[in-house]
Formats: structure tokens, C-alpha cells, sequence
């Protein structure tokens, strides 16, 4: 789509010239009894990717939030007359406002940091929509319930079923669909691995100062530690990296504490 | 219909009638008949035939000829005759209807006695075609098939698929039955779904449903439709550049509502007509299930007066109002009201005026717009043909208003809320008619009163539509 393009780039035109203004809202679905695991790492990343940036922002519930995205995936920013979607559209918006995380890296670690998202976006991200739509016990016992909890009978049963279809035809474009329960464990170990090897017993991924992959790691363990599943495997796993563990303690504590004032710009 | 004319047969005891289609026709040429007063001659109707029945159903044919039998002079069969005709044809089961009526004979035969023959033509099992549709920025290949008399009782099975320039699928399945009765009554089931676009206020809607319709009349020319409809909205936003007000309303709605359609029509012709009124009333309650709650009502009315010879004065008013009924139920854009645009404020651009965001129009909960016309024929034309007759022009003065209005008890105040901010236009312009269906306009407008915001049209203004204010 040309027009989107388009925009896109007209929106990063125009919005560098503004500075980052005070309303700016972030939409998401409802944590409480709607939002899917997913969705959840996703905007849990953005949440600790903005806050990292000492970006101020509010959080608002919709429970349309996933259709009022312009990409259909939340979260979404409003920022002025801007809507902005997802992490990477994000980073960019931000940076034409002159922030970043990444200034002090070099090429090489800016790669290497590409490289470790890209990682997270393939294996972590795929994972959690395999298990939230295709293992059946968290599809009936979790999914179903909260996907179509906003939506009256019998619109829940058919907005879950096209989302599921829409999920699969993607797991299967990108062949996961066909894997099985064991095998996308494995995926998920063999990713944690090598995030554990990359951050070893550092404070941040890059040393003491916080970049986005670390907020994409926060956002995905994170939530796949606190999220209750009828099956376990999947925060079990992810328990048994310390380093990883400590990893989000760290960003907990210091980006997402009540007690502790926000830090500011 | 107090005289018919009778042919001189060349049969000496057999006096064939033919009734004619339309009764006025004869009018013209009664004066060089001779005359014969019916209803003094007593008359019976013995017999009837229907002929060419295939798979019709014998009892609804029955039970539609039956009120033949009731004739007591000559001029009750000929009208009799007349009305059953034209109930056959409602049934919609047959192609053309003759009517013979002819002295009854045989061993069963009163001397006063008549027998009544229908020659009938059923239609094919399948009807069907193709066409093109071009509207709201797509053009589209429409294919159609219709099952005329699926049953042998007037059930009729109509299908339409059409498929869109811009990849948008739409189809309707109805099913409707005539029911028994004095009423007129169909029942009709369809399942529908539909796409549309609205570049003015920056969405588009798929609309997937299932409706029941129960139509019926309660006098001539009364129409009434009772309906339930539940309808799955999916409503998305057209560009990123979407007013966010608009954006705020994507997703997914259901809606389930009764809704009652109540038409008068009295005029002579829908399109064009010269005298006669036509009223329009629905009333529709959403919140029996799904997530929208609304009460609606949306009322047309027009009135036509002959001024001089064929100059006709047309007033007409359209008003709507929406009550929200809960906080929890919502209210989509798509239900919401709209004006301008040339079906209904000329002047202003296609839903260019109340409330905009962004430059979107976002609607609101009531309207109203009210038109005056004059429609003439088109001048220096003496010769009156055909095609002089599709066009007319006309010099107007519409206006309305649209907006949440805060209505209270105080009529006087009401006024007041309801014309602070008018929105009035007035210009001149040529009118053709399209069948008895559809019309085009070509206006020349003039704005005079405009409201911030508003997206007035100054200058020509081209319309299609079938509803026109």
C-alpha cells in the first residue's frame, strides 16, 4: 500500500518539527480481563520502551483498541494528530523527536541489537500466538473467554474464530502452525539461551544503559512470567535463565515501581 | 366503471366481453360506442377456469378467484374479474393474464349464469442475469438469480451476488412467501451482506445481517413492514489521515432491532408527481440483544399542489431523532444522522454539513430538512412527446439542520434550539427522471446560510438518487 508509505513518512516529516507533546496516549486493550498474551508483551514493551526514553505518557483502555490501530496490532500512540502503531514504528516516531537509546552504541552493537529484536520478534512473538491460539487447552480455557469477552452473543464466537483464522493463516505462512506443543518449546528455550549467553551477568544487554531490546525482552518475559496458563511449560522455562530474571526485575524496578517517582527527562 | 363497451359479435348468442387492463383507456374511445348500463343485469358466475397451471398450487388459486363467485349484476363480475386479475399477478407466478368471460353452457348452466376463463402463463423455474453497478466510488458486476413460485404458493427465492472494483463482495439471499389473508401479507427472510464507503466522514462498513420482514396493508395505498434485523457491523477507518473521532468507533458492533416502516403513498407517480401525498414513518429500537441500544425514528413527508397547468409546488420535510438508551450500549457513527449533499440539502456537499472533526463528518442525534419546489415543464417545448415529459426543472429553497440538540418540554424554546444555525440554500436546476425509479438532477446552488465547518457546494451541483428531498 503506497498511501501508507506515504503517510508514514509525512507523519516523520512533520512530527520532528514539534517536541514531544504532553497528551500523548497510549491505546491498549484491557489488562485486566481482555488482553491475550500477545498483546500484552507488545504493549508492555512499548510501555517500558517510552518509559525508558523518559517519554510522559497515559495509558488508555479501549476495548476496540485492536481495530482502531491502523496497522490492526496494538499498542497505538495518538501524538498529536499522529497515530502510530507498534514498537519499530514507534522507535522511529520518537526518534525524529531527537531521542533515542541507541546514540552511544556503535555499528556493530547497533546490528547486534537488530539482530536479538528480529530474534524476539520470530521466535518469542510466534510462540506466544502459537500457544494462545493453537494449543486447545489455553484456547478454551483462556483465549476464547477473554478474546470475546467485549463482544455480546454470538458475535464472541465468530470475532474469535476469524482472529484465530487470520493467527493461523500467519503461523502456517511462516511455518509454525505444523509444530508441535514440544517443538515450539524447544524454539522458545533455544531463544532464551541466547539471550541469557548475549546479556550475561551485565546490568542492561549494552552495558548500564537501557535500550529498546531490553524493553522487548522486559515486555515478552515479563509477561510470560506473570500471565496465568492452564499450562505452565512456557513461564517454567523462561524461570530457569537467572540473568534474564534479574534482567526484568531491574527494568520493574526502576521503570514500572509506583513507590518510586517516574524518572524524569 | 359504470359502463363497458360490447363488441358485436358475430356469434349470435354469445356476447364477448374483454376487460381491458387499464380502465381509463377506454375513456377515450367510449364516446363512439354505444353505451349499456351493467349494473341492472342480474348475473351468476357458474364457472371458473384458470388455464395453464403447471405447478401452482391449486388451493391459493382457489382461494384468490373465490370472491368471483360472490357477483350479483354484471358490472360485479367485470370489476370481480378485474380485481382477481390483478391479485394473480401480485402472486408474481405468471407471465401475462387474459381474462374471457362468456355465457355459461351445459347441463349444470343457470339461465343468468357466466363462465370466467383466466388463460395464465407461469414463469420459468430460474430467472436470472448480469449487471453492472456503478456508485459510491466502485463499480460493480451484479449477478442475479430469482426462483419465481419455488413451491407452487408464490414463495419466490431471489439471490445477488456482486463483486467489486475495489475487491468488496457483497449478496442478499431473500426468501419470501404471500400469506393468506385480506391483508396482502409477505413474509421475507433475507441474509445479506454488503460493503460501504463514506469518503465524507473517513469510514467504511461491512454490514453482514439476517432479516426478517413481515409487510402487509392495512388500507389502499398503507403499507406496512414490521422487521427484525440483526446486523453485524465492521467499521474501519478509509486513511490513516481519519478524524480520530471517527477511529474511535472501528471495530466490530451487532446490532439486533425491530423496526416499523409505515408508507402512505397518494401521489400519482413517485417520481415527478403532480398531486397527491406521500408520508413515511420508522420507528426502530435497537438493544434486543447485541451491543447497540437506540431508539430512532426518521419521518418523510411531501406534499404536491397543481399551480398552473403543469406547474406543480412541492413542500417536503424530512426530520429524524435518535434517543441513546443506556451509557454501557453504544451508538455508531453509522447510525447516527447526516445531512447535505444533493438527495437532500443541495448546496452543501455530500454529508457537508453539522458536525465535522477534522474535516469528517461525524454525524449526530437529530435532523431536520425541509424543501420547497417548483417544478415545470421544460419551457419552449410545445410539442409534449415522451421525451420531453423525463425532464423538469425546478427552482428550490431547501434547508435543515443537524445536531445534538437538548430538547426540552418548552416548545418555544425547542424552536429555538432546533433553528439557531440553520443551514439554507437555494438555486434553480434540471431534473430527468430515470424509469419510474431513480432521478438526476443538475443544480445551480446558492448557499446563504453556512455555519463553520460546514462544506457548502456554491455553484453546479450534479445528484442521482431514488429518495430526493
Amino acid at each position: 500500500m503506497p498511501s501508507v508509505l506515504l503517510t508514514e513518512s509525512l507523519a516523520v516529516e512533520l512530527g520532528a518539527r514539534e517536541p514531544w507533546p504532553v497528551d500523548v496516549k497510549l491505546f491498549q486493550p484491557y489488562d485486566v480481563e481482555q488482553i491475550l498474551l500477545p498483546d500484552n508483551a507488545n504493549c508492555l514493551a512499548v510501555q517500558a520502551y517510552l518509559k525508558m526514553c523518559g517519554l510522559h505518557f497515559q495509558i488508555e483502555n479501549r476495548s476496540n483498541a485492536e481495530f482502531m490501530s491502523p496497522s490492526g496490532r496494538v499498542p497505538f500512540i495518538k501524538c498529536g494528530a499522529f497515530v502510530v502503531s507498534e514498537l519499530d514504528p514507534i522507535i522511529a516516531f520518537v526518534g525524529t523527536k531527537g531521542v533515542s537509546l541507541t546514540n552511544d552504541l556503535d555499528n556493530t552493537q547497533k546490528a547486534d541489537m537488530r539482530a536479538y529484536m528480529s530474534l524476539i520478534n520470530t521466535v518469542l512473538v510466534n510462540a506466544e500466538l502459537y500457544v494462545t491460539w493453537c494449543d486447545p487447552t489455553t484456547l478454551n480455557e483462556v483465549t476464547k473467554p477473554r478474546y470475546g469477552s467485549v463482544f455480546p452473543w454470538p458475535l464472541n464466537h465468530i470475532q474469535c474464530w476469524q482472529k484465530r483464522t487470520q493467527v493461523l493463516k500467519k503461523l502456517s505462512i511462516l511455518g509454525w502452525a505444523q509444530k508441535s506443543l514440544d517443538e515450539v518449546y524447544s524454539e522458545i528455550e533455544s531463544c532464551c539461551n541466547a539471550l541469557s549467553q548475549r546479556l550475561e551477568d551485565q546490568k542492561y544487554f549494552f552495558g548500564d544503559r537501557p535500550t529498546e531490546l531490553d524493553g522487548l525482552v522486559f515486555g515478552h518475559l515479563f509477561t510470560i512470567l506473570t500471565t496465568p496458563l492452564p499450562n505452565n511449560r512456557f513461564a517454567g522455562i523462561v524461570r530457569g535463565y537467572s540473568n534474564l530474571i534479574e534482567l526484568c526485575k531491574t527494568v520493574e524496578r526502576m521503570y514500572f515501581d509506583r513507590s518510586v517517582p517516574e524518572p524524569s527527562t | 366503471m359504470g359502463t363497458v363497451h360490447a363488441k358485436q359479435s358475430d356469434a349470435p348468442r354469445s356476447e364477448k366481453l374483454k376487460t381491458h387492463p387499464n380502465p381509463n383507456e377506454d375513456s377515450h374511445h367510449r364516446s363512439q360506442k354505444k353505451r349499456v348500463t351493467l349494473e341492472g343485469i342480474r348475473a351468476r358466475v357458474d364457472k371458473i377456469h384458470v388455464d395453464g397451471l403447471g405447478r401452482t398450487k391449486d388451493d391459493i388459486i382457489i382461494e384468490t378467484v373465490r370472491e368471483l363467485f360472490k357477483a350479483q349484476d354484471f358490472q360485479d363480475v367485470i370489476v370481480g374479474a378485474h380485481t382477481v386479475r390483478s391479485r394473480l399477478e401480485a402472486l408474481g407466478c405468471f407471465r401475462n393474464i387474459g381474462v374471457f368471460i362468456d355465457t355459461s353452457s351445459g347441463p349444470d348452466s343457470t339461465p343468468e349464469g357466466l363462465e370466467v376463463t383466466f388463460h395464465v402463463h407461469e414463469l420459468k423455474r430460474i430467472v436470472g442475469g448480469v449487471n453492472t453497478l456503478v456508485g459510491n466510488n466502485e463499480g460493480s458486476v451484479v449477478v442475479g438469480l430469482r426462483m419465481p413460485n419455488l413451491f407452487g404458493r408464490g414463495e419466490k427465492l431471489a439471490t445477488e451476488y456482486s463483486y467489486g472494483s475495489k475487491r468488496t463482495t457483497g449478496f442478499n439471499v431473500c426468501l419470501s412467501k404471500p400469506l393468506r389473508g385480506k391483508m396482502h401479507s409477505v413474509f421475507s427472510t433475507s441474509i445479506f451482506q454488503h460493503g460501504s464507503e463514506w469518503p465524507p466522514s473517513g469510514y467504511k462498513q461491512i454490514e453482514r445481517g439476517l432479516l426478517f420482514d413481515l409487510g402487509f396493508s392495512s388500507a389502499p395505498n398503507v403499507k406496512h413492514n414490521l422487521q427484525w434485523e440483526a446486523s453485524w457491523r465492521d467499521l474501519s477507518c478509509l486513511t490513516r489521515s481519519a478524524a480520530f473521532e471517527v477511529r474511535e468507533q472501528s471495530g466490530p458492533t451487532l446490532k439486533s432491532s425491530l423496526r416499523h416502516i409505515l408508507c402512505v403513498d397518494r401521489r400519482d407517480q413517485p417520481i415527478f408527481p403532480s398531486t397527491g401525498a406521500y408520508f413515511q414513518l420508522t420507528t426502530e429500537f435497537a438493544g434486543l440483544g447485541g451491543n447497540v441500544g437506540f431508539f430512532k425514528n426518521d419521518l418523510t413527508l411531501q406534499g404536491n399542489w397543481p399551480v398552473l397547468n403543469d406547474v406543480v409546488l412541492q413542500g417536503a420535510i424530512q426530520a429524524g431523532f435518535l434517543k441513546r438508551l443506556t451509557n454501557d450500549q453504544i451508538v455508531s457513527i453509522c447510525d447516527q444522522f447526516f445531512l447535505g449533499g444533493p438527495l437532500n440539502l443541495r448546496g452543501f456537499d455530500f454529508r457537508g454539513a453539522g458536525p465535522h472533526s477534522d474535516g469528517f463528518a461525524v454525524g449526530a442525534d437529530a435532523y431536520w430538512a425541509t424543501a420547497v419546489h417548483l417544478y415545470s415543464p421544460l419551457p419552449f417545448l410545445s410539442t409534449r412527446g415522451a421525451f420531453a415529459d423525463l425532464f423538469r426543472t425546478h427552482i428550490f429553497v431547501n434547508a435543515g439542520n443537524v445536531g445534538n440538540f437538548n430538547l426540552g418540554d418548552d416548545y418555544h424554546e425547542n424552536w429555538k434550539i432546533l433553528s439557531k444555525d440553520f443551514r439554507m440554500a437555494y438555486g434553480l436546476g434540471l431534473a430527468l427522471r430515470l424509469g419510474q425509479m431513480a432521478r438526476v438532477e443538475l443544480n445551480y446552488c446558492i448557499p446563504v446560510q453556512i455555519r463553520r465547518g460546514d462544506q457548502p457546494v456554491s455553484g453546479v451541483q450534479f445528484g442521482i438518487g431514488v429518495n430526493f428531498l
